[in-house]
């Protein structure tokens, strides 16, 4: 164990005293990335073919901002996931190549590292795979990997971090792991909230979050049934009863089964303040909308979830609720790649 | 700042070996120099009720629409030849884009005479559900041939792409797009060829067989005939016709 430490010492010193202000083609010998799990975080897991590595996640973080891998250079993933908005978007739909519009309003990518499946209908299994699609997405990117992969491959920077990350050249493999690798780093867990859950913080929240946590967590909202555990949700499919009959499939797209109709992952309330509009479609655009949807228990679908119950929230209640709802957002960056 | 010696050591030792590593070093098998297997070549020959098809010609289907057929891709998988209950996969997974001529399949066979042929529409469920990244550049599964459902993380089995008229005595050219594309795994559809008294592959040799595809089958077969006034997009969703294009397409093949 002492040998690990002093060899990880030195590899550290090797990056840091080499260190320009582009720093990525002095890297000398990968290392394990330092990653910060706030209080209360569970350890995530990552794969063992794509290990979280200090290059795998510089090259990732480089590659999710570059729009070399949409088919014009005008698209990247940041486009569309914005770091400032706890990496979703403004808009109920994104608009990727040639101002195409998305069916889905694009979600947050806090956490992401906890969740056992992806897209609002869970139907992509790894972080790996889910980078595929807005790369070939003919109203994302519409690329083909394998060109958007050419596209970088004569970058040095990229090169050199690939080869050290993975031991290959850039190509579409390495696209995919190094940018899931970067996604799984979006730990979101820096909130008053944590504070107040986490670290015996009782001043971190103030009377009214306190009061709007205390609703939240009441079996008359029941909201935890489904926005529970670290990321604030189970990650279960539910529908919400938005309309009784569905644009969207939801999860019957995947499962092909109609019991799954019009049912979307439960999505984490991690950041919720930023990351309007809301549902699957960004149909809805406030808070105060989207707690009158759940008061109101949603449209009698046949598949609504029956974990909704019916609720009236006084005017004070409803605003100690969306007071609770705004500590979630982080105090710092979720992005811990320099 | 001095650091450690032996930590150096350890980390320099790795590159200098790397560095040294030569890939001339790798030994190739020797080959055998008496082959036991010859090369079985299918290519797949469309047709239209037994005549010449060529793509983005208009004919008129089965329930006297006016079609014209603009992409036809698929992917033939798990091809076995067949003799009496004896099964050989001589194939995994090929893919064919007949709008493009990429209409062959080889595949090394034991020497033998076969007397038929099973063969997979689609792609085989373990390759399907796999990694799609790994596969090189020219591979039937390559990225590059975009037959893959992102969303679904599965391959398209087949596309069938084109447009239709309603009207049978129309003379401009058939406007309305029909677009139905099979995929997930409940799509994948066997079918059997029978090869007659056999064919005979023979050691160190190609032996070609032609299949035909009968393109008007697809609109068509003894339990489904598809209408395309409601029938004529799939794309994921509409799991019934994308059955019915399955077992159509599947009855479609035989062999010349």
């Amino acid at each position: 164990m002492k040998g690990l430490l002093h060899t990880a010492l030195v590899c550290a010193l090797l990056f840091v005293g080499c260190r320009k202000d582009t720093a990525l083609t002095v890297m000398v010998v990968d290392m394990p990335f330092p990653l910060e799990l706030p209080p209360g975080a569970p350890i995530p897991e990552f794969p063992d073919d794509n290990p979280l590595t200090v290059a795998s996640v510089q090259l990732g973080k480089a590659l999710f901002f570059d729009p070399r891998l949409s088919r014009d250079g005008t698209v990247s993933c940041a486009s569309c996931h914005h770091p400032d908005r706890a990496f979703s978007d403004t808009v109920a739909f994104s608009a990727g190549i040639d101002q195409q519009l998305g069916e889905r309003n694009a979600p947050s990518l806090a956490n992401v590292a906890y969740h056992p499946y992806f897209f609002r209908d869970g139907g992509v299994s790894t972080l790996e795979r889910q980078v595929i699609a807005p790369v070939q997405d003919p109203r994302e990117m519409d690329h083909s990997l394998e060109l958007a992969a050419s596209a970088v491959s004569g970058d040095a920077e990229y090169e050199h971090l690939s080869q050290l990350a993975y031991g290959r050249p850039m190509d579409a493999y390495v696209v995919t792991r190094a940018i899931a690798t970067y996604e799984r780093t979006l730990i979101s867990g820096w909130s008053r909230f944590d504070r107040y859950l986490h670290q015996g913080g009782a001043s971190a929240m103030t009377e009214a979050e306190v009061r709007g946590w205390d609703l939240f967590s009441s079996a008359e909202l029941n909201c935890t049934a489904c926005h529970s555990g670290f990321d604030l949700s189970d990650h279960s499919f539910q529908n919400i009863g938005q309309y009784l009959e569905y644009a969207d499939p939801g999860r019957e797209r995947i499962s092909l089964d109609p019991a799954d109709n019009g049912k979307f992952k439960v999505p984490t309330l991690r950041n919720i303040a930023l990351t309007a509009p809301y549902m699957h479609n960004g149909a809805i655009t406030t808070l105060d909308g989207v707690i009158d949807h759940f008061a109101g228990g949603g449209l009698p679908h046949p598949n609504r979830s029956p974990l909704m119950p019916n609720f009236a929230l006084s005017a004070d209640q409803k605003g100690d609720l969306i007071a609770f709802l705004n500590a979630l957002t982080d105090e710092r960056s979720i992005d811990q790649v320099p | 700042m001095r650091i450690p010696s032996r930590t150096l050591l350890a980390l320099l030792l790795p590159m200098a070996f790397a560095g040294c590593r030569n890939d001339d070093d790798v030994i190739e098998p020797a080959p055998d120099p008496t082959p036991t297997t010859g090369t079985l070549r299918l290519v797949v020959v469309p047709k239209w009720e037994g005549g010449p098809f060529a793509m983005n010609s208009v004919y008129t289907n089965v329930n006297d629409f006016r079609v014209k057929v603009e992409v036809i891709k698929f992917y033939l998988g798990d091809v076995r030849v067949v003799n009496g209950s004896s099964a050989t996969t001589v194939k995994d997974v090929e893919f064919f884009n007949l709008g493009e001529g990429r209409d062959t399949l080889r595949a090394t066979v034991p020497a033998g005479t076969w007397t038929g042929l099973r063969i997979g529409l689609g792609v085989p469920q373990t390759l399907n559900n796999a990694d799609p990244i790994v596969y090189p550049s020219g591979h039937p599964l390559d990225l590059a041939n975009a037959m893959y459902w992102t969303w679904a993380q599965g391959y398209r089995f087949l596309i069938f792409d084109g447009r239709y008229d309603l009207d049978a005595g129309g003379t401009n050219p058939p406007a309305e797009p029909f677009s139905m594309h099979t995929g997930l795994n409940d799509c994948y559809g066997e079918f059997d060829l029978d090869l007659g008294t056999g064919v005979t592959i023979t050691a160190g040799s190609t032996t070609t067989v032609t299949l035909h595809l009968a393109v008007d089958h697809f609109f068509y077969s003894d339990t489904d005939t598809l209408d395309l006034v409601t029938e004529n997009q799939t794309h994921g969703t509409n799991l019934p016709l994308a059955l019915e294009l399955t077992n159509n397409a599947t009855q479609s093949f035989s062999v010349e």
